[in-house]
């Protein structure tokens, strides 16, 4: 028998239902405007895919390192607030105070990583939720938002630039933007770290198993503070992207984009108990969602419908985990993580 | 000799995907009897309970119960019929006192309203029947493991209980509590009950057992009226070779140099604990339950910090500050509940293997290529059974997961290693290997500390024993001095 047999594919289910999911588009616009000639369909125009790819860059980039926090056993209910905390901080630098870009672009990812370290902190030196304790700091976030804005936005024009207004043509009607290639960049790298760095081990031993992970010699403190602080930093980077594209510090830039982010993790195959998922299932539980999104926007579907959508998928993709676990793993009442009295009692400080 | 049938099994055939696990199986219980079930792991023994309590349903053959064909039995109608399981992990509300436990589902009530005082009552009359200390009011959560088993077994008997089985019942259990158990055991029986008793323990066995089924490979290898049963012939049967009674293993020359050294160690409830270590040697910790045993594991390992005491390691003193401490000199702990504390069961083998081989070196690094490598070279030595590099190590039977926490510690390159509990819940072939894998370390000069609550096996394995008491160190033994006798005397302090 070979032992490097290798069977199960994690993104496999994700992936085709991806892929179904745009057939199902297609076929739906094909119906829906009654012309049976693919080069007219206008999902798949290359100008739409552009479209998409941009829109899903900010959710893309927030959800690669939600995937670190949730798959080390955490959560961060924060994300969104934070970035109209930054965001709205980082216009009133440069617009009401003058600060250069470069300047305010290194505040805002010193603020970020040092309240999300804050957070890691607290998560990490203590037993308390990441649940609770990133709502206690997303609302301290909106506050200050409200306190530097007073409710108002600040526009910002020709700033950040750099992210927002550069493209790469790659033919006449596809181009990509910036935001796409930080997101494509920072994709790759954290899957290069998670698949072969130490640090990306300890994701997933500390997710798994977090008392195995201290005693195998892992600083489970120090590596979960330095999570929720890399998370920061991911946050600043798309607060940017989105400040760039809006061209305006508006005090709800972010609101609500804690729910896109978990959903598209979840939807991508992350557990909520942690130890398992990776960021190509991210992105293709980003993608998804935003090709629903772009979907039903071409289909001229109220767009209220898309928080029905969402919710939908999120349901439909932790039912199929949930059903393609319990084909694959036969042992139903193995023991939880963490669920031994003994495990706890000996690692209780 | 009561001779009456309650339950019995004719022609029972069970297979899973892949797997038969029982063909042609017989079997009868008779009212008040302890029939006890012996096999290795993998023999059917789990399967076995799992029919009799309804939650699996056997593919052919029938059972009855009191003389009538059980069709359709599901877990609650096994219950309400009077065959109750006391499974190895515990199934109790933690948070939840001891009579809520009791009637959890099954509350007497005086109109709409919970009578509560009854409840009160009958659980103390219960308890009182099972002579336990426990008051009905206690916290099962803050019980220690053998008052929860008597909770269970109460709760048993609230439900009316006829036929009780019990799953290994005995782990972790120190002698006291096990001789307060099969008191237990005996008077059910006496007034009526009848107990299934499946046990690795074969000493536990010829106690308290009537009959003895022996399990192998789905099939029954024979029942024995107990006075026809020796512990040769039943291990035998078991395994189908000859073994003898304990592992004997071959002495090793232990070197006269002290690798590892304590002094005065103090803390996380250990008092003042001083020993060494050679090169080459078994140093056994033996003792109670609660003596602080496990206690001073985690003081060694860096797990709890000590408030007083020295640590050397080849004559050089070394701070224990955390677990990674202790890797960086090349320590290994072996822990003794490996699901909770030792292994990423819900990840592959090759996900836990090396794990220990990257935190202990200081590159950021760590390649698929070399978990693969390394994982493959420790499956292979250490013969561990798996389909697959990529199997769930949940999926593993106790043997084999046992031997994946030493894989990821033999991958690490340790040198001094703290066996807790090594055999625990794990059968007699697979508990072999281990001792002949302990033995194969003090050959390359390992030096190996062993924790153990089993006699025999501490005795038969270590070259020396410090026997614990109370949290201190309260005699070292050598050659002559190590018998079962003087461990337990020192143990529970008649010596």
């Amino acid at each position: 028998m070979n032992l490097r047999t290798y069977s199960r594919r994690e993104n496999g289910p994700m992936f085709l239902t991806l892929l179904a999911t745009i057939a199902v588009v297609i076929l739906v616009e094909m119906i829906f405007v009654r012309d049976f000639n693919i080069s007219k369909v206008a999902f798949i125009k290359p100008r739409n895919i552009a479209n998409v790819l941009m829109q899903v860059s900010t959710t893309g980039i927030l959800a690669i390192s939600m995937t670190l926090v949730m798959v080390s056993g955490g959560i961060d209910l924060s994300i969104g607030q934070m970035m109209c905390f930054i965001g709205t901080g980082m216009a009133f630098m440069m617009r009401i105070l003058g600060v250069n870009d470069w300047l305010v672009a290194s505040l805002g990812v010193v603020v970020a990583v040092l309240f999300q370290g804050l957070m890691g902190f607290i998560i990490s030196r203590t037993k308390l939720e990441p649940f609770i304790v990133s709502l206690g700091f997303m609302t301290i976030y909106k506050g200050f938002t409200y306190l530097i804005t007073n409710g108002s936005e600040i526009t910002i024009v020709d700033h950040f630039n750099f992210l927002g207004g550069t493209y790469f043509n790659i033919t006449h009607d596809f181009r990509i933007g910036m935001p796409v290639l930080v997101l494509i960049i920072l994709e790759v790298i954290m899957w290069l770290v998670l698949k072969y760095t130490k640090f990306g081990r300890s994701v997933y031993a500390v997710g798994g198993n977090e008392n195995a992970a201290y005693l195998a010699g892992i600083n489970v403190k120090s590596f979960k503070l330095l999570v929720y602080g890399l998370n920061g930093l991911f946050v600043a980077i798309a607060t940017m992207v989105l400040l760039s594209r809006l061209g305006t510090g508006n005090p709800l830039i972010g609101d609500g984009k804690e729910i896109d982010v978990i959903a598209a993790v979840v939807v991508g195959g992350t557990a909520l108990s942690g130890g398992k998922g990776n960021v190509w299932g991210t992105l293709i539980g980003v993608l998804l969602l935003g090709i629903i999104s772009n979907a039903l926007n071409i289909l001229g579907v109220n767009p209220y419908w898309q928080y029905v959508m969402t919710g939908a998928i999120i349901i439909f993709a932790v039912l199929l985990s949930y059903f393609s676990g319990l084909s694959s793993a036969s042992v139903k009442t193995s023991p939880r993580r963490g669920d031994s009295e003994k495990g706890k009692k000996a690692l209780a400080n | 000799m009561p001779e009456e049938l309650i339950l019995s099994m004719k022609g029972i055939s069970k297979s899973y995907p892949g797997v038969t696990v029982f063909e042609d199986f017989d079997f009868d219980l008779r009212r008040g009897e302890i029939h006890c079930i012996c096999g290795e792991n993998g023999a059917g023994k789990s399967t076995l309970i799992k029919m009799l309590s309804g939650a699996h349903s056997p593919d052919k053959g029938s059972i009855y119960f009191e003389g009538e064909e059980l069709e359709n039995l599901n877990p609650h109608s096994a219950m309400k019929m009077g065959i109750q399981t006391i499974y190895q992990e515990h199934n109790l509300f933690s948070l939840l006192d001891v009579v809520e436990n009791l009637y959890a589902g099954n509350q007497i009530t005086k109109g709409l309203a919970i009578d509560r005082p009854t409840m009160v009552a009958k659980t103390r009359e219960i308890l009182k029947y099972l002579h336990s200390d426990v008051s009905p009011f206690d916290i099962v959560g803050r019980l220690s493991s053998s008052a929860r088993k008597v909770v269970e077994i109460a709760k048993a008997l609230v439900q009316d209980a006829k036929v009780i089985i019990f799953d290994e019942p005995t782990a972790s259990f120190s002698q006291v509590e096990i001789d307060h158990l099969f008191e237990i055991i005996k008077r059910l029986a006496q007034n009526g009950k009848s107990i299934i008793y499946i046990s690795h323990h074969l000493e536990e066995v010829f106690r308290i057992a009537d009959r003895v089924t022996v399990l192998r490979d789905g099939r029954k290898v024979n029942t024995y009226a107990i006075a026809d049963l020796t512990e040769q012939k039943l291990i035998r049967d078991m395994v189908g070779r000859d073994v003898s009674l304990f592992y004997q293993r071959d002495k090793t020359p232990v070197a006269a140099d002290v690798v590892f050294e304590a002094r005065g160690l103090t803390g996380n409830g250990v008092r003042d604990v001083s020993f060494s270590v050679r090169r080459g040697e078994i140093l056994g910790i033996a003792g109670m339950d609660g003596s602080g045993r496990t206690e001073l594991a985690e003081l060694l390992f860096g797990v709890k910090k000590a408030d007083s005491g020295e640590i050397f390691i080849r004559g050089k003193r070394v701070r224990m500050k955390t677990p990674l401490s202790a890797i960086r000199q090349k320590m290994c702990f072996i822990t003794e509940d490996r699901q909770a504390l030792g292994l990423f069961l819900r990840h592959t083998l090759v996900r836990n293997i090396p794990i220990v081989s990257y935190t202990r070196t200081r590159t950021p690094l760590a390649l698929p290529a070399d978990d693969i490598k390394i994982s493959e070279k420790y499956v292979g030595e250490l013969k561990i059974r798996t389909p697959s590099l990529y199997h769930l190590v949940m999926q593993l039977s106790g043997g084999n997961q046992q031997k994946v926490v030493l894989a990821k510690w033999f991958a690490s390159r340790g040198e001094f290693f703290i066996f807790d509990e090594p055999t625990r819940g794990i059968d007699v072939g697979a508990k072999e290997e281990i001792y002949r894998i302990m033995v194969d370390l003090l050959r390359q000069g390992k030096s190996i500390i062993m924790i153990s609550s089993d006699m025999p096996e501490l005795v038969a394995m270590s070259d020396r024993i410090v026997v614990m008491r109370n949290g201190m160190a309260s005699a070292l033994l050598e050659n002559g001095d190590i018998n079962q006798e003087t461990v337990l005397k020192n143990a529970i302090g008649v010596a």
